[in-house]
């Protein structure tokens, strides 16, 4: 058997004449956490849902998708059966309550009542939910009903996960949770597809990304080692400074070091950090700061940093 | 955990019937406020024109007006459960709840999805139909036994009005326009399908337009199940209407909601 859970090849989606996805292609392996990212309007929810049969893709020659040996276009219910889908809007039976949420939803899957049973238990213990059981959807925080949308996706013990945004708008208590458990997932040999537009959570859970923009696919590897490979290692960002001066112009001309200004900061990469501070020095400006660069500067040097009228 | 018994596509019926136990479970959730109006509206409408208007009308195409009433009202009430649950809760799941997206994450396809949702409008149809036979029997207007069976007639209006319902829905945009529907569409086919008064009684040019409609061929089944002088062979014909439409607009609902669905 080979060891890919996940193989797509000329991924293609038109809405009207707007350019969803553009021949996109991209192979995830077993139990591998695989992150799509990019901005609001980047394709990466159609993506998604092209691989479960929520959309149809618009199929060219080259049009290929794989998932455990089936494809969506003819085999989405086999599909189904064996994944968890969590989509971006929360969708809970609100008037229903928790236990009996999942408790219609196992009926998807053809569990009887005791099987059904057993499985609620292991759920909501697993994602912390169990005093919960009896309260209606509707009083539940966002984080609560975030992590139910995931149990409930977790009940056929899926060996692919589907998660779309499974974090957003979520508090940072909630978001180390769900990271603890999509890790614990994973490492138990689940495969996970997820989309995000946290770097942080790409950098936390993920073992390969991709950026995507404007439907297309922009970069693609182990998070590290793309950052190391398309950024330098330290960013300084001086705020206050519309146009930089001459005199830091030239300075940085003479250290090679790459700077940018968006707004009225002003961003400088460098790998040295000595370099960097050395400035600082000269400046004198105390609202100066050095950091390391990070996805979300990878993210914004390839997605660019002003809004696209999709987002 | 990535072994498991339940990554096998589940049967049909499992399919439809998940659907079905969901919208159940729903709308048990609200059993009293759910159950009230299926048995607290027949007796509106048999005390507001059965004892008022039947004062005046002693008899009604030669039966006593309450009980040509009351077998009518046991169709209606099907009609409009069905319409509303297909349209307004349709809508609703669809657009506000976005409980589709959610079911849909489940091995059910969206043709399952929209079939299951037509036959629980069906069922909710028969179940009132039971209620309205429940009042009517009650209170002794109708002692009839066969009107046993006129449930069933209930249920052949449940699926008809859920198919042309969803069809409906598949094209609205805003949940305001189902006003045209239901007082463009329900409440005439409510007074000109032999309900109130029979059909024969309309101007010559208009009982072709009345006989093109589902409601006028529910109650005639309905009626002669409560009034045995009623059944005859011609009947068959009403009944095979209402399976070619059930069938027709079915198809068609399907096929447009689908294409709502799955984009």
């Amino acid at each position: 058997m080979s060891d890919c859970a996940i193989d797509v090849k000329g991924l293609n989606k038109n809405f009207g004449t707007i350019k969803a996805v553009n021949n996109f292609s991209f192979t995830v392996k077993k139990s591998e956490c695989f992150g799509l990212l990019g901005p609001n309007g980047a394709g990466k929810t159609t993506t998604m849902k092209m691989l479960y049969g929520k959309v149809e893709p618009d199929i060219a020659d080259d049009t290929a998708i794989d998932i455990f040996g089936f494809s969506p276009l003819d085999r989405a219910l086999e599909i189904k059966a064996f994944s968890g889908i969590v989509p971006q809007q929360d969708n809970l039976d609100s008037q229903l309550s928790v236990w009996d949420n999942l408790l219609v939803y196992s009926k998807f899957y053809g569990m009887t009542k005791k099987e059904a049973a057993v499985r609620i238990d292991e759920l909501l213990e697993f994602m912390e939910l169990q005093e919960r059981k009896n309260v209606n959807t509707r009083e539940l925080s966002g984080g609560m009903q975030r992590r139910l949308v995931i149990a409930r996706a977790l009940l056929n013990r899926p060996k692919l996960l589907f998660l779309d945004e499974p974090t957003t708008g979520l508090d940072p208590q909630v978001r180390h949770l769900i990271w603890d458990k999509l890790r614990e997932l994973r490492d138990s040999g689940v495969t996970i597809l997820l989309t995000t537009h946290y770097m942080e959570e790409a950098f936390q859970i993920c073992n390969r990304i991709i950026i995507m923009d404007k439907a297309k696919k922009i970069l693609e590897g182990k998070p590290k080692e793309l950052i190391s490979k398309n950024l330098e290692k330290f960013v300084m960002e001086i705020p206050g400074m519309k146009e930089p001066a001459r005199k830091c112009l030239k300075y940085f001309d003479e250290n090679s070091i790459r700077y940018e200004v968006f707004k009225d900061t002003l961003y400088a990469y460098c790998s040295s950090y000595d370099k960097l501070k050395a400035y600082t020095d000269i400046s004198k400006n105390e609202d100066i700061y050095i950091r390391h660069t990070n996805l979300e500067d990878l993210f914004l040097k390839v997605t660019g940093r002003s809004l696209n009228e999709l987002q | 955990m990535s072994s498991s018994n339940f990554h096998k596509k589940p049967s049909l019926v499992t399919r439809l019937y998940s659907v079905w136990y969901r919208h159940i479970r729903v709308y048990n959730s609200n059993f009293w406020s759910n159950a009230f109006p299926p048995f607290f509206e027949p007796l509106i409408f048999l005390a507001g024109l059965g004892l008022g208007f039947g004062k005046y009308i002693p008899d009604m195409a030669g039966i006593p007006y309450i009980i040509y009433l009351g077998s009518g009202l046991i169709v209606t009430s099907a009609m409009y459960t069905a319409a509303f649950e297909c349209s307004y809760g349709t809508f609703i799941r669809l657009e506000f709840d976005r409980v589709y997206d959610g079911m849909l994450g489940a091995p059910i396809s969206a043709e399952n999805l929209i079939i299951g949702e037509i036959i629980f409008a069906g069922t909710k149809g028969f179940f009132f139909s039971i209620a309205v036979l429940a009042v009517v029997w009650g209170f002794g207007i109708i002692t009839e036994p066969l009107s046993i069976l006129s449930p069933f007639a209930g249920l052949l209006t449940g699926l008809m009005f859920a198919t042309a319902s969803i069809y409906i829905t598949a094209y609205i945009k805003n949940i305001n326009h189902f006003n045209f529907f239901f007082t463009g569409i329900l409440s005439p086919m409510f007074f000109f399908s032999g309900v109130i008064f029979p059909v024969e009684e309309l101007p010559a040019a208009a009982i072709p337009i009345a006989e093109a409609l589902p409601l006028t061929h529910a109650v005639r089944l309905a009626r002669a199940f409560c009034v045995p002088e009623l059944l005859s062979p011609w009947l068959l014909l009403d009944l095979l209407y209402c399976i070619i439409f059930i069938i027709v607009t079915g198809w068609l609902g399907v096929r447009a909601m689908k294409r709502r669905i799955i984009l």
